[in-house]
């Protein structure tokens, strides 16, 4: 949790109401998250849970009229990080840094730079998509969601992950062609002409 | 769409293209930015106009099949724990 925070004092009937009008209409969104992140059922539904019994706990630092999907979704982040990440399925979590160096180089840029065509992701009515976000790397996968499925801005997304926003940028660009890449493998092996 | 044989098939700026105009779908452009690359660039610039299809055909995917909604039995627990928290 945030360090500098404004405690609030919340009746029982004020957490009530908080807890239904700002914090479960997200729950769809936070289970496909914790989903995305966890790439389990079991553990999708662990992680939910945890999340929103670790935000009814720390509901009095949530202030009112802030961002409760942001707030919410930083929870589910570090519960992940610190509790899941450890025992998931993934291989051991790569270097960012490294990731990043790696990614960031013109040749890679150069090399990904999308050979795809709107027309083949037309005939991608199945699992393609969703299995190509899904092996992307956890941090890369994270901002895809983050953006483009969440439509969070990227300042929210700079809180929720604590980076700074001209590395929520660069990740995302990278994200983003690193997807494209896979969806141009998905389209090829399909038969589709991609370029 | 205009004319496509009027149109640049090269892009001298495709990478800082592709960041803009990921910046502009993102809603993170200025108005300027925006109108600037929609109105004058990306009507006469054919790797950029696919660009964009292709940003905004992924967009649309994304948001049709990577979604999922949380199973009742799941909200309904989460509910209950909090009902017996609050009488706790």
């Amino acid at each position: 949790m945030e360090e500098e925070i404004i405690k609030n004092n919340y009746t029982d009937a004020q957490k009530s109401r908080i807890f239904d009008q700002e914090f479960m209409p997200h729950i769809n969104a936070m289970y496909n998250f914790a989903y995305r992140l966890t790439l389990d059922r079991d553990d999708a539904k662990d992680l939910l849970q945890d999340t929103y019994l670790k935000a009814y706990r720390f509901i009095d630092s949530f202030q009112e009229g802030t961002n409760a999907k942001a707030w919410l979704f930083r929870i589910l982040k570090n519960s992940f990080i610190n509790d899941y990440r450890k025992k998931s399925k993934e291989p051991a979590k790569v270097d960012y840094q490294e990731v990043e160096t790696y990614y960031n180089s013109e040749d890679v840029d150069r090399q990904i730079t999308p050979d795809l065509r709107v027309e083949s992701l037309s005939n991608m009515i199945g699992d393609e998509i969703s299995n190509a976000l899904n092996a992307l790397d956890v941090d890369f996968r994270t901002v895809i969601i983050l953006c483009d499925l969440e439509g969070f801005k990227y300042e929210e997304m700079a809180k929720i992950l604590d980076i700074p926003i001209g590395t929520v940028r660069s990740r995302l660009h990278r994200a983003r062609n690193l997807l494209k890449e896979k969806l141009s493998e998905y389209a090829k092996s399909m038969g589709y002409k991609t370029a | 769409m205009n004319d496509p044989s009027k149109m640049k098939h090269d892009c001298p700026n495709q990478k800082d293209c592709l960041q803009l105009l990921q910046a502009i779908l993102d809603g993170e452009a200025t108005k300027e930015q925006k109108e600037h690359f929609m109105k004058e660039h990306l009507d006469s610039c054919m790797p950029c106009y696919q660009n964009y299809h292709l940003e905004v055909a992924i967009r649309d995917l994304l948001k049709k099949k990577c979604t999922r909604e949380a199973p009742q039995e799941l909200i309904d627990s989460i509910k209950k724990q909090i009902e017996q928290n609050l009488r706790a």
